[in-house]
């Protein structure tokens, strides 16, 4: 699903955002891609979304080359791709419906399917009762499900959480968790991008541990340890 | 999809409301001295015309002259290309229209009724094309044939006060030039600082649209829209404006130039001609600053 072939990535001459990185995801798999700050974490996920190149090496998402992607095709590239952020990056003054039916209409989807799918997406994150919501009547947790439904809205074959977790409390973290497992069980590919040590190691799945930019450790069923 | 760019591109527009009334009223004021420039052109070309309206050579026969040797002469002048029209006035016509234009002054009309023989010569007036005719038709006058059978020729070419409009003319075009760009210059630069400050207040929308995959052309257009949108809109505050406007300033034109002119419906007559292409011109302006305002804050 996912390679990264000798990827290196660097800012100016001498600042290293990733070294030598190769490591393969296949489908349906759910990755831990941990470490410290300043890792190479995010440069992964703007690598993964073509937000930025490689200096080296290639990348490739389900066969397709996106290295140096031209910028005509990264929204093709992005709707294939479900992102959710730290920062749940909701429209406040939007209904749950609206923001998540938001992703579908800037894409070109039509009326009728858009009324048709949401609310399916949103019964996948368990908020079918909330529709007519606006953001800051939700919690953390179910905003981040509206982030989770939204990125859901093009069926993505894999879904990219870059630390989703991050500032919610630990019985929000857990559904979250939880939500992101089950979407991995209907056959979706999940990198969870995140430095929460307990998250990942309750999991018991692939863990990756970057360290300066390098791959320390790519273990099945692996723990994250500092 | 094209529904959707409008709509975006209308929430843009009432989402930044009072940024829109500036670079509206800002466009209003660009088109406003565009137009008075075009109404100024319109009157003082309308001047000249109707000065030259009254550019016409009399020529007054010699009064033993038979009637026969006026009608060939006029026929004669009337064949020439570069006259437009000649005008027999023969002495009782001459002496009807003397009286009828001094019928309030009773000393020279008891003048005139006293003299044994009516005092007024044969009279052709001839009017060219246009004004450079003139000397050739003078010249043609002069020969032998015609200078025999003429008493005298009357030809006043208004040139002073023809040269004066047209310089007024010449000069308001030129500080019409200059104000034109000065206002077109702020309102681009003001274009470009709505479209920085709507894409600064969108950010998150934009950022979110990005990520889930919409296309450049579909996060760039409702930008490009809304542009039109200040276009149009001042385009129809400028008309709302200007007809009114027009309609007061009208007569006290007609009345400082003497002459007779309907400016409203010249306007109605260029409706498209004018405010359209003020209109493309905007809109165009618009698109510009726009694109290079979404190329510089705008980066995929």
């Amino acid at each position: 699903m996912v390679k990264f072939e000798n990827v290196n990535k660097t800012y100016g001459e001498d600042i290293v955002g990733l070294k030598d990185i190769n490591l393969h995801i296949k489908p349906k798999e759910f990755v831990s891609i941990v470490g410290q700050s300043g890792a190479g974490k995010s440069t992964m996920v703007k690598l993964l979304i073509a937000e930025e190149q490689a200096t080296e090496g290639k990348v490739i998402i389900g066969g397709w080359d996106i290295t140096h992607l031209r910028k005509s095709r990264k929204p093709i590239l992005r709707r294939q791709i479900g992102v959710v952020f730290q920062d749940f990056k909701l429209l406040p003054q939007k209904t749950v419906f609206e923001n998540v039916a938001f992703a579908a209409e800037v894409c070109g989807e039509k009326r009728k399917r858009i009324k048709e799918i949401v609310p399916k997406v949103l019964e996948i994150v368990g908020l079918e009762d909330k529709l007519d919501r606006y953001p800051k009547q939700l919690s953390g947790g179910e905003r981040q499900r509206v982030v989770i439904a939204r990125s859901l809205i093009h069926r993505p074959k894999l879904l990219i959480a870059d630390e989703p977790t991050g500032n919610l409390d630990s019985l929000n973290t857990k559904e979250i968790i939880d939500l992101l497992l089950r979407i991995n069980n209907f056959g979706t590919t999940v990198i969870l991008v995140t430095h929460n040590k307990d998250v990942v190691n309750s999991l018991r799945k692939r863990v990756i541990v970057l360290s300066e930019g390098k791959i320390s450790s790519d273990k099945e069923r692996g723990r994250y340890v500092i | 999809m094209f529904f959707r760019i409008i709509k975006f591109a209308f929430q843009n527009f009432y989402r930044n409301f009072w940024l829109a009334i500036v670079t509206v009223t800002m466009l209003v004021v660009a088109l406003f001295s565009v137009s008075t420039l075009i109404t100024l052109n319109v009157v003082l070309d309308q001047a000249v015309k109707s000065v030259e309206d009254k550019i016409d050579v009399s020529i007054y026969f010699k009064k033993d002259i038979e009637e026969a040797k006026i009608l060939a002469a006029k026929v004669e002048l009337s064949n020439l290309p570069e006259v437009e029209k000649v005008t027999l006035i023969n002495q009782e016509e001459a002496s009807l229209l003397f009286k009828e234009y001094h019928k309030e002054d009773e000393v020279i009309l008891s003048s005139v009724d006293s003299l044994d023989e009516n005092p007024f010569s044969n009279l052709l007036i001839v009017k060219a094309y246009n004004m450079e005719d003139y000397s050739g038709i003078l010249k043609m006058l002069d020969k032998k044939e015609y200078s025999s059978l003429i008493e005298k020729k009357d030809f006043d070419d208004h040139k002073a006060v023809i040269s004066k409009i047209t310089l007024i003319k010449d000069r308001i075009k030129k500080i019409g030039y200059i104000i034109i760009a000065i206002f077109s210059f702020i309102a681009a630069l003001i274009v470009f600082n709505t479209v920085r400050i709507t894409i600064y207040t969108h950010r998150n929308e934009i950022t979110i649209m990005r990520l889930v995959g919409a296309t450049n052309w579909f996060i760039r257009a409702p930008f490009l829209f809304e542009e039109v949108f200040y276009a149009l809109a001042s385009c129809l505050i400028l008309i709302s404006i200007f007809y009114p406007l027009l309609s007061f300033l009208e007569p006290h034109f007609n009345y400082f130039l003497e002459y007779d002119f309907d400016l409203i419906s010249y306007f109605k007559n260029n409706f498209f001609y004018i405010f359209g292409a003020q209109f493309l011109a905007v809109a165009f302006i618009n698109s510009i600053s726009s694109f290079i305002a979404m190329k510089k804050y705008l980066k995929a």
